[in-house]
């Protein structure tokens, strides 16, 4: 499975970048809006709301693009699939 | 594995848009963030000569070795440099609004652009209006040697010869004089690379399927 291989490595990929950009975001430790409350050092889903929220737009991009090329990918697969059978028939004649 | 430059095209957008949306860019006024657009619009056009290049290729090839294949992959690869050059005015359209103040400047580039877009409307209008696919393809074939050879100039040489808004035109410095280009070009060319082997992708799989169709006429 072609495609299956390419998807999971895609998806790996984004994983990492997304933990990767968390670990950078999570190094300059700055107090930002010190009018929420102190309560210190409780996990949350912080990253994709940092930096003016460009994340979201990141994962949204990401998203079209993941659309576009998956989509591209089975395009790909198809033609192939075709290109298979067009063969056999020519040999079967 | 052939595949193994598809993989790469995915690893390279997904880097491209990743990178040119996150990374470190120079803080510069009127520009602001647009400038990241350096790693979206730019890439269009460079994807669309690289692409055109290849279309020019076959056409010559066509001319040498008459082949359907060999005129089914320039008028594909043509037709999505022509894609890549419409998608590649409009982001500049846009872009130019915010920085330059008007959709439409009459800025050399721009015009140059708009020109060369429209001969290869042009090659399009005249690869239809023939029914004989010989004659259709090796008169296609001379007109996009001259579609690119014209294009050359209109994108790289008159702009510069005059003011141009465009950066690296006229008495405009290029991206090339501003500091931190390292790091502009660090993902700058993997966009570059990513968009036009999406190109060469598409062109791939389009020209295998009317390879297709054509075998099926052969078949039928």
């Amino acid at each position: 499975m072609k495609l299956l291989r390419i998807l999971s490595l895609w998806f790996l990929l984004l994983g990492t970048w997304l933990g990767a950009g968390a670990t950078v975001q999570a190094q300059p430790a700055q107090s930002e809006g010190t009018t929420i409350i102190a309560e210190p050092e409780v996990e949350m889903a912080d990253v994709l709301r940092r930096d003016g929220k460009i994340y979201v737009v990141v994962v949204v991009i990401l998203t079209l693009l993941g659309g576009v090329l998956i989509y591209l990918i089975s395009l790909d697969r198809k033609v192939s699939k075709l290109e298979r059978q067009v063969k056999d028939e020519v040999v079967n004649r | 594995m052939k595949n193994w430059w598809k993989i790469l095209t995915v690893l390279l957008l997904v880097f491209s848009v990743v990178a040119g949306l996150l990374s470190e860019v120079p803080r510069l006024a009127i520009l602001n963030e647009t400038i990241r657009n350096l790693y979206f619009h730019v890439p269009m056009w460079f994807g669309m000569i690289l692409i055109l290049l290849v279309s020019v290729v076959y056409s010559i090839k066509y001319l040498r070795d008459p082949s359907i294949k060999n005129d089914i992959i320039a008028y594909e690869s043509a037709k999505v440099g022509i894609l890549f050059g419409v998608l590649g005015i409009v982001t500049g359209m846009e872009w130019a609004r915010f920085t330059w103040g008007e959709y439409w400047s009459n800025d050399p580039k721009q015009n140059g652009a708009a020109i060369g877009l429209l001969i290869y409307f042009a090659y399009l209008v005249l690869r239809s209006s023939f029914a004989e696919q010989q004659q259709r393809a090796r008169i296609s074939a001379v007109y996009n040697i001259f579609a690119f050879a014209a294009l050359i100039p209109l994108l790289f040489i008159l702009p510069r010869l005059t003011d141009s808004l465009h950066p690296g035109n006229g008495g405009n410095p290029g991206f090339n004089a501003y500091d931190l280009d390292s790091r502009l070009r660090l993902v700058f060319y993997p966009a570059v690379l990513g968009w036009t082997l999406l190109g060469i992708w598409i062109v791939n799989i389009k020209s295998r399927l009317e390879i297709l169709r054509q075998r099926l006429y052969e078949i039928a």
